[in-house]
């Protein structure tokens, strides 16, 4: 049968590549485009949706349908593709942010051509990146990413769309070296060289080196997470882009760098992790609380939600952090929700940016009257960022916060102290969503409603892409096997790995010139942990 | 179950044997799906969206109306039912899993007991007559349809808390309480004081219920379970130490303290009132019960921890004491009442801090009815004369009969008069307190008094008296508000005889007469002083320095509202400013800088490209001697 054999993952990855290329020459104007466009948007995705409903199995941890082509044997390069728990769930939603950001392009006229060429290659790339599994092809399709991004930003974007484009390229191009450097170092520790995901995970690397890799992912996926202090690309970037690439941007590329530190950070360095996790923590509380304050300082519309998207993925971290089921779980979960929330932010930021052309909320104001629709909308979307129950949002922060909370590896205090921190976020998250609906909606009318009279409502194609991002964020929040189920198996069998690893470092505490980094908790997980074997 | 009943009705050969096991099976039927009943509202609140986001335009907003009556109506009928079952077969618990990772779960659960459907009968039923006001209040308003989808959505959340016998469950629902106070108090969002109330609404009770997520997040790491039921089972054999046990019962009390609007976290209620007044009616009776529901089911907990026990007790006799005393210098007809709301919670809260739910239970249910029908009264004076400032008021007795009717009856209710709702709350609370907490019992006359007080106070000044400008025209009321008032009317004054129904009013033998005396007295006293201090319009804002200072202290409720502007705003403000300021000048400035020093060097290094070729060769002889010292730098 065909379908047994037939390349999946492969026609996933090049499909959108592939159908991009009659777009310069298709006849038409922008209107022709943009339904072709569509049109491939959708059958991707339904094409993803076939792939793994047909052949992917939810109790299987491992990868499935994998597929290996030699592509350039010279430096030991393979076209490696497979599937499991971790970038299933991921490929679905860029999928689906990819096709809706299509949608909400509805707009673009100046040079559509270009433009939805680049979304094409966007959509390869991002299945790309979440499906290889070889390392110098992962960078490849990371900077294949990058490219259109840049090109998008630079040539649809705002009014300081080329500093904004310069900074997103050179923050995150430089971030993309010690991907490679790291990668490179990897392939060549030891006897064999390989550049596979699954080869370079069994290879043992000695400690040192372990922190060496470690950190330049730490600092590659750092930009792109992104980690404060290395955040600053964001706010400019997502401010300024079109409202479809911010959807894409929010929804779909910062989940690259979640993805990424599971996969490489992790699984392939799992000793490191052990020795770095109280830092992640950290970090992440500081992302939370940091990006929480600064948002509600900010008067620009999207620069808010863009430092909202900082705060919430500090929950990540957390998450990467508890070495427990579930809060990685949780950590999984908060990508998934973050990812639709946040295009949904942006994306309404996007409609309202199209009417009144402005994303100062000092000029807007009492925007509900003539919007009432799109405040419906917006609402529910700012509900759903600050963790409201019967949302995703909050599914996830909850288990975060239960999986650090049950975590036996930390001591009380760092416990209590990393909670009751992230507590604040959650408290601070409402303070800026709020006023921010508050300026935009309620109250009397903005500079703005009085130079543009009649202002439409969201429209019904409008209304479509907002709903089909807020359906699954409220059907996640009210049943959340929906999304757990597809990874659930993987997450186990990664809290088991890392809790593997934690054991043995415990035992055999090697490397005394690092114990200085390890956090003195860690040795209240040596008895604890040995307790637990024992019993 | 269909099964179940046709086998019931096969087997059956004897006509009174096959009726009995048909009811219990029916009855068994409304037990299982007794999660329906939140879903009801839900259900109504989902149903009217074409209408609310304009869809449907064609029919006018009132089948959503009707939908949302009907759903409520259901839902009141399925409560009593199950209210029927329960009674003859005892309690049952309900559960679904919700959240899986590996071997831990996360269970949602329904408990049934006669407590939790009597309160949830409440709420539908006051939800229902709510409802029906709402039809007449908001007749004009041209977003009917979306109001009463946020009431279902409300109703749905309300009876949820009431029955979740899950904490997860519990906060979920809290929380969508407080997402539905946000909506109804944001209703009419182009108010300029609407566009506070409904953010500090949502803001003060986030700040709550977050401490209660924290107590949540504790409790599942150190108990394994969040069921109540379990918890109970846990808390006999646990041993926390004395700190941990604190801060997880000052963390549980928390999230009742914002929702039941207790000081610190009271000031929320105050601003609700700009809401329309039909959801005003549910949020001052039942949904503050809610709140303070959940405070009784988690006082079992709360009991680790002496300390949190005796935090309830003095925020309750605070709230209970300064919400009396600034109800009495309001003038917004609306705030002299909700004011006493957060009053009679105190009250509950300090029943709860002595471990006596049972005399809390009793102030909830017989607040929210009496306190129902004020703001019922109230919203249909606010709706004749388009007036809510009660010096503007006056006269009109005469001319609203039934209003008047229902206000009396209500303050009546409110305060301890025998035989009427609270006596028996004041009366139960009095008693039990009387031995130990001798000075909680002054609390309790003292509101008592306070509450007499002030209801008289706003007696005299809407209905007695003159007419004036805004009365003079005010004809009673239309049937869709006058219907539910009314029929409130009766209930309240048939409340003692259901409590005796339902085996609720305590025993007369042992009577505590030195108390009673003292309630009484207190009520009396109350009363007297209302009816007899002056309220002419010149003492409004007085001339007397003194009695202006302490009339402003205790208008603008202690000045707490600055208070907090001053500090905590302003705190966070500060904060939010200063970190605003390190991005942008210090990590983003680093970057920038870099960039700039980038751009500079390469400026700069433009201009030695001259071009003449006596500067390469200067440049290179000093470079080559440069190399050559540095190489020969250890011979020197």
């Amino acid at each position: 049968m065909i379908s047994e054999h037939f390349p999946w993952l492969t026609a996933l990855v090049i499909f959108p590549l592939l159908a991009s290329l009659p777009i310069p020459l298709l006849p038409g104007n922008h209107k022709t485009i943009r339904a072709y466009t569509l049109g491939v948007g959708i059958a991707e995705f339904a094409l993803i949706l076939y792939t793994f409903g047909r052949f992917f199995s939810l109790h299987d941890s491992g990868l499935q349908l994998v597929e290996s082509y030699s592509w350039v044997p010279q430096l030991g390069m393979n076209w490696s593709l497979g599937v499991d728990g971790l970038s299933m769930p991921l490929v679905v939603l860029s999928g689906l942010v990819t096709t809706l950001a299509i949608l909400a392009s509805w707009n673009i006229k100046l040079k559509p051509r270009l433009y939805f060429f680049l979304l094409l290659l966007m959509y390869s790339a991002q299945v790309g990146v979440f499906l290889c599994q070889d390392m110098l092809m992962f960078f490849l399709m990371w900077e294949v990413e990058l490219v259109p991004v840049y090109l998008l930003i630079s040539i649809w974007g705002g009014q300081k769309r080329l500093y904004a484009a310069t900074k997103f390229i050179l923050y995150t191009a430089i971030g993309s070296i010690f991907i490679l450097v790291a990668a490179l170092a990897m392939a060549f520790y030891g006897d064999a060289v390989s550049f596979n995901f699954t080869d370079l995970a069994l290879k043992e690397y000695s400690l040192p080196f372990q922190f060496f890799a470690y950190l330049a992912f730490l600092i590659a996926f750092g930009v792109k997470l992104p980690i404060f202090p290395l955040h600053t690309w964001l706010p400019d970037a997502h401010s300024e882009a079109p409202a479809a690439v911010s959807m894409i941007l929010a929804g779909v590329l910062l989940k690259m760098a979640g993805y990424g530190i599971i996969r490489m950070n992790i699984e392939m360095l799992p000793d490191a992790h052990v020795y770095v996790a109280p830092f992640l923590a950290i970090l992440g509380v500081v992302n939370i609380i940091y990006a929480s304050l600064t948002a509600l300082a900010q008067n620009n519309l999207k620069r808010r939600m863009a430092y909202s998207s900082v705060a919430h993925m500090g929950f990540i971290l957390i998450g990467f952090a508890s070495f427990t089921t579930i809060g990685m779980s949780g950590a999984l979960l908060q990508m998934l929700s973050h990812g639709l929330i946040a295009a949904v932010m942006f994306f309404l930021a996007g409609v309202t940016y199209e009417r009144t052309h402005t994303l100062d909320m000092n000029e807007l104001g009492g925007m509900a009257r003539k919007m009432p629709t799109a405040f419906a909308f917006f609402t529910a979307a700012a509900m759903a960022s600050l963790a409201l129950p019967g949302m995703s949002g909050f599914v996830s922060e909850i288990a975060i916060f239960l999986g650090m909370a049950t975590s036996d590896v930390y001591s009380t205090t760092f416990k209590v102290t990393i909670i009751i921190l992230a507590a604040i976020g959650v408290i601070l998250s409402p303070i800026y969503l709020l006023s921010m609906l508050r300026r935009i909606f309620y109250g009397n009318s903005g500079e703005v409603i009085k130079q543009v009279p009649t202002m439409l409502d969201i429209r019904p194609r409008e209304a479509l892409v907002a709903a089909c991002l807020l359906v699954p964020v409220i059907g996640i929040g009210i049943y959340p096997k929906l999304a757990t189920q597809t990874y659930d198996v993987k997450a186990v069998a990664l809290s088991n790995q890392v809790q593997d690893t934690l054991m043995l470092v415990a035992n055999n505490p090697t490397q005394p010139s690092f114990t200085a980094f390890t956090a003195p908790q860690l040795t209240a997980a040596a008895t604890i942990s040995n307790a637990g074997l024992i019993e | 179950m269909v099964i179940l009943l046709s086998q019931a009705v096969a087997t059956g050969n004897c006509w009174p044997d096959r009726y009995t096991q048909i009811v219990v099976v029916m009855a068994q039927l409304w037990i299982e799906t007794c999660w329906l009943i939140p879903v009801y509202g839900l259900v109504g609140a989902i149903a009217s969206l074409p209408w609310s986001m304009g869809w449907i335009r064609l029919t006018g907003p009132r089948p959503a109306v009707y939908i949302n009556i009907l759903m409520t109506l259901v839902a009141l009928a399925h409560g009593g039912l199950i209210f029927q079952g329960i009674w003859n077969q005892g309690g049952q618990e309900i559960a679904f899993t919700w959240f899986e990772a590996a071997d831990f779960k996360l269970n949602l659960a329904f408990e049934l007991s006669v407590i939790n459907l009597g309160a949830v009968e409440l709420i539908a039923g006051l939800s229902l007559l709510a409802q029906v006001f709402a039809l007449g209040y908001l007749e004009k308003d041209w977003s009917l349809a979306r109001f009463f989808s946020m009431m279902g959505f409300f109703e749905a959340a309300m009876s949820g808390v009431i029955m979740s016998s899950s904490l997860l469950l519990t906060y979920s629902l809290l929380e969508m309480l407080t997402l539905s106070t946000y909506l109804l108090v944001g209703f009419w969002y182009a108010q300029p004081l609407v566009v506070t109330a409904a953010r500090d609404a949502f803001l003060t009770k986030r700040i709550g219920d977050t401490l209660l997520l924290m107590g949540v997040v504790a409790l599942s790491a150190l108990a394994g379970s969040l069921n109540f039921n379990d918890l109970y089972e846990w808390v006999k054999t646990e041993d926390l130490s004395p700190l941990l046990a604190t801060l997880l019962g000052l963390a549980l009390i928390a999230g009742p303290i914002g929702k039941c609007a207790q000081f610190p976290l009271h000031l929320w209620l105050d601003e609700a009132m700009e809401g329309p007044n039909p959801a005003s009616i549910l949020r001052n009776s039942v949904v503050v019960t809610c709140g303070a529901y959940v405070l009784i089911r988690l006082q079992p907990i709360v009991v680790l921890s002496p300390v949190a026990l005796a935090t309830l007790a003095v925020v309750g006799s605070i709230t209970a004491l300064g919400a009396s005393l600034v109800a009495l210098a309001q003038i917004d007809l609306k705030r002299t009442l909700s004011y006493s709301t957060s009053a009679y919670l105190g009250l509950v809260f300090i029943a709860v801090g002595t471990e006596w739910p049972g005399v809390a239970l009793m102030i909830l249910l017989t607040h929210a009815i009496t306190k129902a029908l004020l703001f019922m009264s109230v919203g249909s004076i606010i709706l004749t004369t388009n007036c809510q400032d009660v010096t503007e008021l006056g006269g009109l007795g005469p001319k609203m009969p039934a209003t008047t009717l229902a206000y009396s009856v209500g303050a009546l209710g409110m305060v301890g008069l025998f035989p009427l709702g609270c006596f028996w709350g004041y009366r139960l609370g009095i008693d039990f307190l009387w031995v130990d907490h001798p000075e909680l019992v002054a609390i309790f006359l003292i509101v008592n008094l306070l509450t007499a007080l002030n209801l008289t106070r706003v007696f005299r000044l809407v209905f007695l008296g003159e007419a004036q400008p805004k009365t003079r025209r005010a004809p009673e009321v239309a049937w869709p508000l006058a219907l539910p008032m009314v029929t409130l009317t009766v209930f309240t004054l048939l409340v003692p005889l259901v409590m005796q129904k339902l085996y609720l009013l305590p025993p007369w033998t042992y009577v505590n007469k030195s108390a009673l005396v003292c309630l009484i007295l207190s009520g009396v006293i109350g009363v007297g002083i209302g009816a007899t201090i002056p309220l002419s319009k010149a003492l409004i804002r007085s001339m007397s320095r003194p009695v202006r200072l302490l009339q402003d202290l205790l208008a603008y409720d202690f000045y707490t509202e600055r208070l907090y502007r001053v500090t905590v705003v302003r705190l966070v403000r500060a904060l939010a400013i200063a970190s605003d300021w390190f991005d942008r000048y210090v990590v983003d400035g680093l970057v920038n800088s870099v960039g700039f020093a980038s751009l500079l060097g390469g400026e700069s290094l433009k201009y030695s490209i001259s071009g003449q070729s006596q500067g390469y060769l200067f440049t290179i002889v000093v470079g080559v001697s440069l190399l050559g010292l540095l190489m020969t730098w250890t011979m020197w």
